[in-house]
């Protein structure tokens, strides 16, 4: 009978196995069972839960490093959002503190902070449990503002609509081409604090060559949410107004039951 | 280093699957990591050897790549 080897060359573990294309076939070296399923399954089913309660409401989960303005993005656009009769709600994500939550708090924005005491993302499960204290109803955008890390949060859907990654423009135009998970799996790129370029080397062309690199397909705003430099957030609204729109439309489409 | 939550969602998938039933050691794991999965195959591996589950103390991962974002257990060999 052939064997196969079971190789993980960086850690120089070595082992051989018994091959056999037959699922349950025992062995002298062990039973193969055929799996074939989603490594993360479990998160996958709670994840769907979450998306049925969230109903019509847009979910967009904002992924990045720390520091990166997601906060920020969330108090410019908020108000924008608000004085267009939306209604909004944060889930918060960090490793400690609810510094963020208070500054959500203080745009009379529904917010929940989930503290994941030193877990570097969020899942499925966490996101579940803040649905029973935060009141989504009628909610037309709920913002997932995921713990600052770009690798992580990248492994799990949280039942959103789209992931949304923000890169600053101090952290390097190399950023998607060595974090590309990020980038490959999100829907819109914000590039934010623009209003630094003029300090910086960074190259936004070269940035957004290297985003599309990775996704094609990735939609880009170039934002800062200074007071006195404020650029790219209306237009950012006017996206998520649209993808609102959208949702509510194929949420009305879709029969109750598939959702359910 | 969330490795730690993707071995721990794998053993809570095949043990809610029946996989793990009468299982007394898990020999080895075949997955399949995407490239753009945000998995590093030796902190998965780390993880799954520190896990406090005497069923993978020693256990070998086989990794097939993909050009996609998926995480999926192929088969695994068990006593």
């Amino acid at each position: 009978m052939p064997e196969y080897k079971y190789n993980n060359s960086n850690r120089g573990i070595r082992g051989t196995a018994k091959e056999s294309a037959i699922t349950g076939c025992k062995l002298s070296s062990g039973r193969v069972l055929s799996v074939q399923r989603n490594a993360l399954e479990s998160n996958e089913i709670i994840a769907k839960k979450n998306r049925a309660k969230f109903g019509r409401a847009l979910v967009i989960n904002f992924l990045s490093s720390p520091g990166s303005g997601k906060t920020s993005l969330l108090e410019s656009i908020a108000p924008v959002l608000k004085a267009d009769g939306f209604k909004i709600a944060v889930i918060e994500g960090d490793v400690e503190t609810d510094l963020d939550k208070k500054r959500i708090d203080a745009l009379g924005v529904p917010a929940y902070q989930i503290i994941t005491n030193g877990t570097c993302h969020l899942d499925a499960k966490m996101v579940n449990g803040s649905l029973d204290s935060l009141n989504i109803k009628d909610t037309d955008v709920i913002f997932i503002e995921n713990v600052g890390n770009l690798v992580c949060p990248t492994s799990f859907n949280l039942g959103e609509d789209m992931k949304a990654v923000v890169l600053s423009v101090t952290e390097g135009d190399d950023k998607p081409l060595k974090y590309p998970a990020a980038f490959y799996k999100s829907k819109i790129m914000i590039i934010n604090k623009i209003d630094l370029l003029p300090a910086l080397d960074s190259d936004i062309s070269k940035i957004k060559e290297n985003a599309l690199s990775i996704n094609k397909d990735i939609t880009i705003f170039e934002t800062s949410c200074k007071k006195t430099a404020e650029a790219g957030i209306s237009g950012l609204a006017a996206f998520i107004k649209n993808e609102i729109k959208r949702k509510t439309e194929d949420f009305r489409k879709i029969n109750y039951n598939t959702y359910f | 280093m969330h490795e730690f939550s993707v071995a721990l969602e794998i053993v809570d998938m095949l043990q809610e699957n029946g996989y793990l039933s009468g299982v007394r050691k898990v020999n080895s794991i075949k997955l399949n990591i995407g490239k753009y999965s945000g998995i590093d195959e030796n902190y998965l591996d780390f993880a799954f050897k520190n896990l406090n589950d005497e069923r993978f103390k020693d256990v070998l991962l086989e990794f097939i790549h993909s050009g996609s974002d998926e995480i999926k257990i192929i088969e695994i060999l068990a006593d």
